[in-house]
Protein backbone atom coordinates (compact mmCIF):
# COMPACT_ATOMS: atom_id res chain seq x y z
CA UNK A 1 0.00 0.00 0.00
CA UNK A 2 1.14 3.24 -1.21
CA UNK A 3 1.57 6.24 1.05
CA UNK A 4 -1.56 8.18 -1.12
CA UNK A 5 -3.75 4.95 -0.38
CA UNK A 6 -3.25 4.76 3.50
CA UNK A 7 -3.72 8.15 3.75
CA UNK A 8 -6.74 8.22 1.29
CA UNK A 9 -8.03 5.38 3.23
CA UNK A 10 -7.85 7.68 6.30
CA UNK A 11 -9.41 10.86 4.95
CA UNK A 12 -12.42 8.66 3.12
CA UNK A 13 -13.14 7.35 6.66
CA UNK A 14 -13.03 10.37 8.20
CA UNK A 15 -15.17 11.96 5.74
CA UNK A 16 -17.92 9.08 6.10
CA UNK A 17 -17.86 9.54 9.63
CA UNK A 18 -18.55 13.22 9.13
CA UNK A 19 -21.35 12.50 6.85
CA UNK A 20 -23.01 10.17 8.52
CA UNK A 21 -23.18 12.72 11.51
CA UNK A 22 -24.31 16.10 9.27
CA UNK A 23 -26.77 14.07 7.42
CA UNK A 24 -28.54 13.08 10.85
CA UNK A 25 -28.32 9.55 10.05
CA UNK A 26 -26.71 9.19 13.86
CA UNK A 27 -28.78 11.61 15.41
CA UNK A 28 -26.79 13.95 17.86
CA UNK A 29 -27.80 16.54 19.89
CA UNK A 30 -29.62 19.82 18.18
CA UNK A 31 -26.70 22.36 19.47
CA UNK A 32 -23.75 19.40 17.94
CA UNK A 33 -26.06 19.27 14.82
CA UNK A 34 -26.46 23.29 13.77
CA UNK A 35 -23.82 24.57 15.19
CA UNK A 36 -20.58 22.57 15.12
CA UNK A 37 -20.99 20.13 12.39
CA UNK A 38 -21.17 22.86 9.63
CA UNK A 39 -18.34 24.45 10.59
CA UNK A 40 -16.24 21.62 12.03
CA UNK A 41 -14.15 21.26 8.21
CA UNK A 42 -13.25 24.79 8.27
CA UNK A 43 -11.94 24.34 12.04
CA UNK A 44 -10.42 21.53 11.14
CA UNK A 45 -8.66 23.33 7.82
CA UNK A 46 -7.22 26.09 9.88
CA UNK A 47 -5.86 23.99 12.87
CA UNK A 48 -3.98 21.94 10.43
CA UNK A 49 -2.62 25.39 8.52
CA UNK A 50 -1.95 26.95 11.93
CA UNK A 51 -0.08 23.95 13.14
CA UNK A 52 1.88 23.91 10.15
CA UNK A 53 3.30 27.39 10.01
CA UNK A 54 4.10 26.59 14.24
CA UNK A 55 5.69 23.43 13.35
CA UNK A 56 8.20 25.18 10.45
CA UNK A 57 8.69 28.38 12.76
CA UNK A 58 9.15 26.64 16.01
CA UNK A 59 12.17 24.55 13.91
CA UNK A 60 13.32 27.41 12.26
CA UNK A 61 13.28 29.62 15.62
CA UNK A 62 15.14 26.83 16.96
CA UNK A 63 17.88 26.09 14.13
CA UNK A 64 21.25 25.99 15.59
CA UNK A 65 23.87 28.03 13.59
CA UNK A 66 26.99 25.82 14.44
CA UNK A 67 29.84 28.97 14.12
CA UNK A 68 31.72 27.16 15.99
CA UNK A 69 32.02 24.19 13.45
CA UNK A 70 33.17 26.36 10.98
CA UNK A 71 36.15 27.61 13.07
CA UNK A 72 36.96 24.46 14.07
CA UNK A 73 37.22 23.31 10.57
CA UNK A 74 39.21 26.09 9.34
CA UNK A 75 41.83 25.34 11.51
CA UNK A 76 41.75 21.30 11.00
CA UNK A 77 42.09 22.00 7.36
CA UNK A 78 45.37 24.39 8.09
CA UNK A 79 46.82 21.00 10.15
CA UNK A 80 45.71 19.36 7.17
CA UNK A 81 47.29 21.03 4.29
CA UNK A 82 50.29 21.51 6.04
CA UNK A 83 50.50 17.73 7.24
CA UNK A 84 49.83 16.83 3.33
CA UNK A 85 52.33 19.09 1.61
CA UNK A 86 55.61 17.70 4.13
CA UNK A 87 54.02 14.02 2.62
CA UNK A 88 54.35 15.59 -1.19
CA UNK A 89 50.85 16.57 -1.82
CA UNK A 90 50.11 18.94 -4.46
CA UNK A 91 48.41 21.74 -2.39
CA UNK A 92 47.27 24.78 -4.32
CA UNK B 1 49.59 15.14 16.23
CA UNK B 2 48.03 18.10 16.91
CA UNK B 3 44.72 17.17 14.99
CA UNK B 4 44.22 14.48 17.67
CA UNK B 5 43.79 17.00 20.82
CA UNK B 6 42.11 19.44 18.51
CA UNK B 7 38.71 17.38 19.67
CA UNK B 8 37.88 14.99 21.97
CA UNK B 9 36.80 12.19 20.01
CA UNK B 10 34.67 9.27 20.93
CA UNK B 11 35.98 6.07 21.45
CA UNK B 12 34.48 3.09 19.90
CA UNK B 13 34.87 0.47 21.65
CA UNK B 14 37.28 -2.67 19.88
CA UNK B 15 35.19 -5.57 20.00
CA UNK B 16 35.79 -9.07 18.69
CA UNK B 17 33.80 -9.03 15.12
CA UNK B 18 35.91 -7.44 12.41
CA UNK B 19 34.08 -4.75 11.11
CA UNK B 20 35.75 -2.51 8.07
CA UNK B 21 33.96 0.70 7.37
CA UNK B 22 33.94 1.54 3.29
CA UNK B 23 33.87 4.88 2.38
CA UNK B 24 32.24 6.37 -1.50
CA UNK B 25 33.38 9.64 -1.91
CA UNK B 26 31.87 11.05 -5.34
CA UNK B 27 34.18 13.76 -6.49
CA UNK B 28 34.05 15.90 -9.61
CA UNK B 29 36.19 18.58 -9.73
CA UNK B 30 37.46 18.18 -6.19
CA UNK B 31 41.48 18.92 -6.26
CA UNK B 32 41.41 21.04 -3.11
CA UNK B 33 39.04 19.54 -1.27
CA UNK B 34 40.05 15.73 -1.89
CA UNK B 35 43.09 15.69 -0.24
CA UNK B 36 42.24 17.19 2.96
CA UNK B 37 38.78 14.96 3.47
CA UNK B 38 41.30 11.93 2.88
CA UNK B 39 43.34 13.09 5.86
CA UNK B 40 40.51 13.83 7.93
CA UNK B 41 38.68 10.74 7.28
CA UNK B 42 42.53 8.61 7.71
CA UNK B 43 42.91 10.63 11.37
CA UNK B 44 39.89 9.55 12.37
CA UNK B 45 39.82 5.90 11.48
CA UNK B 46 43.27 5.29 12.85
CA UNK B 47 42.48 7.45 15.72
CA UNK B 48 39.52 4.95 16.84
CA UNK B 49 41.54 1.70 15.31
CA UNK B 50 38.97 1.35 12.97
CA UNK B 51 39.34 -0.35 9.86
CA UNK B 52 38.87 1.36 6.63
CA UNK B 53 39.01 2.19 2.60
CA UNK B 54 38.08 5.06 0.50
CA UNK B 55 36.93 4.70 -2.83
CA UNK B 56 37.03 7.89 -4.86
CA UNK B 57 34.48 7.58 -7.95
CA UNK B 58 36.01 10.57 -10.38
CA UNK B 59 33.22 11.73 -12.58
CA UNK B 60 36.25 12.50 -15.32
CA UNK B 61 37.27 15.43 -13.45
CA UNK B 62 38.98 18.03 -15.85
CA UNK B 63 41.15 19.89 -13.13
CA UNK B 64 42.83 16.56 -12.14
CA UNK B 65 41.04 15.31 -9.18
CA UNK B 66 42.74 11.99 -10.24
CA UNK B 67 46.71 12.92 -10.07
CA UNK B 68 46.12 13.73 -6.85
CA UNK B 69 44.25 10.77 -5.67
CA UNK B 70 46.77 8.80 -7.03
CA UNK B 71 49.41 10.56 -4.94
CA UNK B 72 46.99 10.18 -2.16
CA UNK B 73 46.90 6.36 -2.86
CA UNK B 74 50.94 6.53 -2.85
CA UNK B 75 51.07 8.08 0.92
CA UNK B 76 48.55 6.30 2.14
CA UNK B 77 48.61 2.46 0.15
CA UNK B 78 46.33 1.05 -2.00
CA UNK B 79 44.65 -1.31 0.28
CA UNK B 80 42.93 2.29 2.11
CA UNK B 81 42.82 4.43 -0.82
CA UNK B 82 41.24 3.19 -4.29
CA UNK B 83 40.82 5.42 -7.07
CA UNK B 84 37.53 4.02 -9.68
CA UNK B 85 37.03 6.77 -11.67
CA UNK B 86 33.93 6.51 -14.71
CA UNK B 87 34.03 8.47 -18.02
CA UNK B 88 32.19 11.12 -17.56
CA UNK B 89 29.38 12.81 -14.98
CA UNK B 90 26.79 10.05 -14.45
CA UNK B 91 25.36 11.52 -11.38
CA UNK B 92 25.33 10.15 -7.78
CA UNK B 93 22.66 7.39 -7.58
CA UNK B 94 25.05 5.73 -9.85
CA UNK B 95 28.13 6.55 -8.46
CA UNK B 96 27.56 4.94 -5.18
CA UNK B 97 26.42 2.00 -7.23
CA UNK B 98 29.85 2.14 -9.09
CA UNK B 99 31.38 2.14 -5.89
CA UNK B 100 29.59 -0.69 -4.25
CA UNK B 101 31.19 -3.17 -6.25
CA UNK B 102 34.46 -2.51 -4.85
CA UNK B 103 33.73 -2.27 -1.25
CA UNK B 104 35.51 -4.85 0.81
CA UNK B 105 33.73 -3.86 3.98
CA UNK B 106 30.72 -5.05 5.73
CA UNK B 107 29.91 -0.99 6.26
CA UNK B 108 29.68 1.68 3.68
CA UNK B 109 29.75 5.22 4.77
CA UNK B 110 28.37 8.05 2.53
CA UNK B 111 28.70 11.40 2.65
CA UNK B 112 30.08 14.74 0.21
CA UNK B 113 33.48 15.35 -0.33
CA UNK B 114 32.88 19.42 -0.13
CA UNK B 115 33.40 19.14 3.52
CA UNK B 116 29.99 19.91 4.55
CA UNK B 117 30.41 16.24 6.53
CA UNK B 118 33.35 16.09 8.97
CA UNK B 119 34.31 12.76 9.39
CA UNK B 120 34.60 12.97 13.36
CA UNK B 121 31.20 12.45 13.67
CA UNK B 122 31.49 8.55 12.22
CA UNK B 123 33.06 7.07 15.16
CA UNK B 124 29.52 8.47 16.66
CA UNK B 125 27.15 6.91 14.14
CA UNK B 126 29.61 3.30 14.31
CA UNK B 127 28.94 3.43 18.63
CA UNK B 128 25.27 4.32 17.83
CA UNK B 129 24.99 1.44 15.34
CA UNK B 130 26.89 -1.31 17.50
CA UNK B 131 24.69 0.17 20.09
CA UNK B 132 21.29 -0.88 18.47
CA UNK B 133 22.08 -2.82 15.31
CA UNK B 134 20.74 -0.22 13.52
CA UNK B 135 20.68 -1.50 9.50
CA UNK B 136 21.24 2.44 8.74
CA UNK B 137 22.72 5.53 11.14
CA UNK B 138 21.71 9.02 9.14
CA UNK B 139 23.72 12.11 10.28
CA UNK B 140 20.97 14.95 10.87
CA UNK B 141 21.29 18.51 11.50
CA UNK B 142 17.91 18.94 12.45
CA UNK B 143 17.88 17.31 15.70
CA UNK B 144 19.23 17.37 18.90
CA UNK B 145 22.96 18.97 19.08
CA UNK B 146 22.46 19.19 15.39
CA UNK B 147 22.50 22.55 13.42
CA UNK B 148 23.97 24.49 9.89
CA UNK B 149 26.94 26.84 9.22
CA UNK B 150 26.51 29.18 5.94
CA UNK B 151 22.90 29.55 5.76
CA UNK B 152 20.83 32.85 5.80
CA UNK B 153 17.19 32.83 6.85
CA UNK B 154 15.38 32.20 3.43
CA UNK B 155 17.11 29.16 2.99
CA UNK B 156 15.96 27.56 6.81
CA UNK B 157 12.49 28.31 5.99
CA UNK B 158 13.03 26.53 2.38
CA UNK B 159 14.57 23.19 4.04
CA UNK B 160 12.28 23.43 7.30
CA UNK B 161 9.61 24.17 4.99
CA UNK B 162 10.38 21.28 1.98
CA UNK B 163 11.38 18.44 5.29
CA UNK B 164 7.85 19.23 6.93
CA UNK B 165 6.22 18.20 3.73
CA UNK B 166 8.31 15.68 2.56
CA UNK B 167 7.69 14.23 6.63
CA UNK B 168 3.87 14.85 6.17
CA UNK B 169 3.27 13.09 3.24
CA UNK B 170 5.69 10.39 3.46
CA UNK B 171 6.10 9.69 7.23
CA UNK B 172 9.43 7.98 7.24
CA UNK B 173 10.28 8.93 10.96
CA UNK B 174 13.22 10.20 9.94
CA UNK B 175 14.05 13.94 11.53
CA UNK B 176 15.92 15.04 7.97
CA UNK B 177 15.13 13.21 5.11
CA UNK B 178 17.65 14.74 2.52
CA UNK B 179 20.92 14.36 4.73
CA UNK B 180 23.48 12.39 2.92
CA UNK B 181 26.00 11.61 5.59
CA UNK B 182 24.89 8.23 6.10
CA UNK B 183 26.33 4.90 7.57
CA UNK B 184 24.72 1.62 5.79
CA UNK B 185 25.09 -1.99 6.46
CA UNK B 186 26.48 -2.92 2.98
CA UNK B 187 23.98 -5.33 2.01
CA UNK B 188 21.29 -2.97 3.05
CA UNK B 189 22.32 0.23 0.46
CA UNK B 190 22.63 -2.71 -1.85
CA UNK B 191 19.17 -3.45 -1.76
CA UNK B 192 17.53 -0.06 -1.53
CA UNK B 193 19.69 1.57 -4.02
CA UNK B 194 18.86 -0.73 -6.69
CA UNK B 195 15.06 0.60 -6.14
CA UNK B 196 15.98 4.01 -6.20
CA UNK B 197 15.23 6.38 -9.10
CA UNK B 198 15.13 9.95 -7.93
CA UNK B 199 17.70 12.06 -8.02
CA UNK B 200 18.96 15.38 -6.81
CA UNK B 201 17.69 16.23 -3.24
CA UNK B 202 14.96 13.69 -3.44
CA UNK B 203 17.29 10.55 -4.18
CA UNK B 204 18.50 10.56 -0.28
CA UNK B 205 14.85 10.75 0.72
CA UNK B 206 13.81 7.96 -1.16
CA UNK B 207 16.75 5.96 -0.19
CA UNK B 208 15.11 6.60 3.69
CA UNK B 209 11.70 5.98 2.28
CA UNK B 210 12.46 2.63 0.77
CA UNK B 211 14.33 1.76 3.99
CA UNK B 212 11.25 2.13 5.91
CA UNK B 213 9.55 -0.02 3.25
CA UNK B 214 11.56 -2.65 4.09
CA UNK B 215 11.03 -2.93 7.73
CA UNK B 216 15.37 -1.60 7.80
CA UNK B 217 16.06 0.41 11.37
CA UNK B 218 17.21 3.82 11.02
CA UNK B 219 19.36 5.58 13.75
CA UNK B 220 19.68 9.03 13.98
CA UNK B 221 22.98 11.70 15.18
CA UNK B 222 23.28 14.88 15.24
CA UNK B 223 25.56 16.41 12.85
CA UNK B 224 26.80 19.80 12.23
CA UNK B 225 26.99 20.97 8.02
CA UNK B 226 29.10 23.77 7.75
CA UNK B 227 27.46 24.73 3.83
CA UNK B 228 29.58 26.92 1.28
CA UNK B 229 32.96 26.69 2.46
CA UNK B 230 34.26 26.43 -1.15
CA UNK B 231 31.69 27.25 -3.89
CA UNK B 232 27.41 28.24 -3.33
CA UNK B 233 24.99 25.43 -2.96
CA UNK B 234 22.40 25.92 -5.40
CA UNK B 235 19.04 26.43 -4.38
CA UNK B 236 16.52 28.34 -6.22
CA UNK B 237 12.92 27.93 -7.95
CA UNK B 238 14.12 25.44 -9.56
CA UNK B 239 15.18 23.35 -6.77
CA UNK B 240 11.98 23.69 -5.22
CA UNK B 241 10.07 22.81 -7.80
CA UNK B 242 11.99 19.54 -8.62
CA UNK B 243 11.56 18.53 -5.68
CA UNK B 244 8.11 18.97 -4.98
CA UNK B 245 7.40 17.12 -8.06
CA UNK B 246 9.86 14.36 -6.35
CA UNK B 247 8.08 14.09 -2.94
CA UNK B 248 4.76 13.79 -4.80
CA UNK B 249 6.13 11.06 -6.63
CA UNK B 250 7.02 9.02 -3.99
CA UNK B 251 3.86 9.62 -2.25
CA UNK B 252 2.09 7.95 -4.31
CA UNK B 253 4.13 5.07 -5.64
CA UNK B 254 5.95 4.16 -2.73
Amino acid sequence: MTKATETARFLGIILLTYFIFLFNIIPLPQIIQEEILPVFPWWVLVSFGAYSLGNIGYHVYRFRDCEDAYHELMAEIQIAKDDLKTKGVTID
Amino acid sequence: MSYSSSYSSVQVATDCVENKYSVILPTYNERNNLPIIVWLLAETFKENELDWEIIIVDDASPDGTQDIANQLVNIYGQNYIILKPRAGKLGLGTAYVHGLQFVTGNFVIIMDADFSHHPKFIPEFIRLQRSQNFDIVTGTRYAGNGGVYGWDLKRKIISRGANFLASTLLRPNVSDLTGSFRLYKKEVLERIISLVISKGYVFQMEMMVRARQFGYTIGEVPITFVDRVYGESKMGANEIVQYAKGVWKLFITV
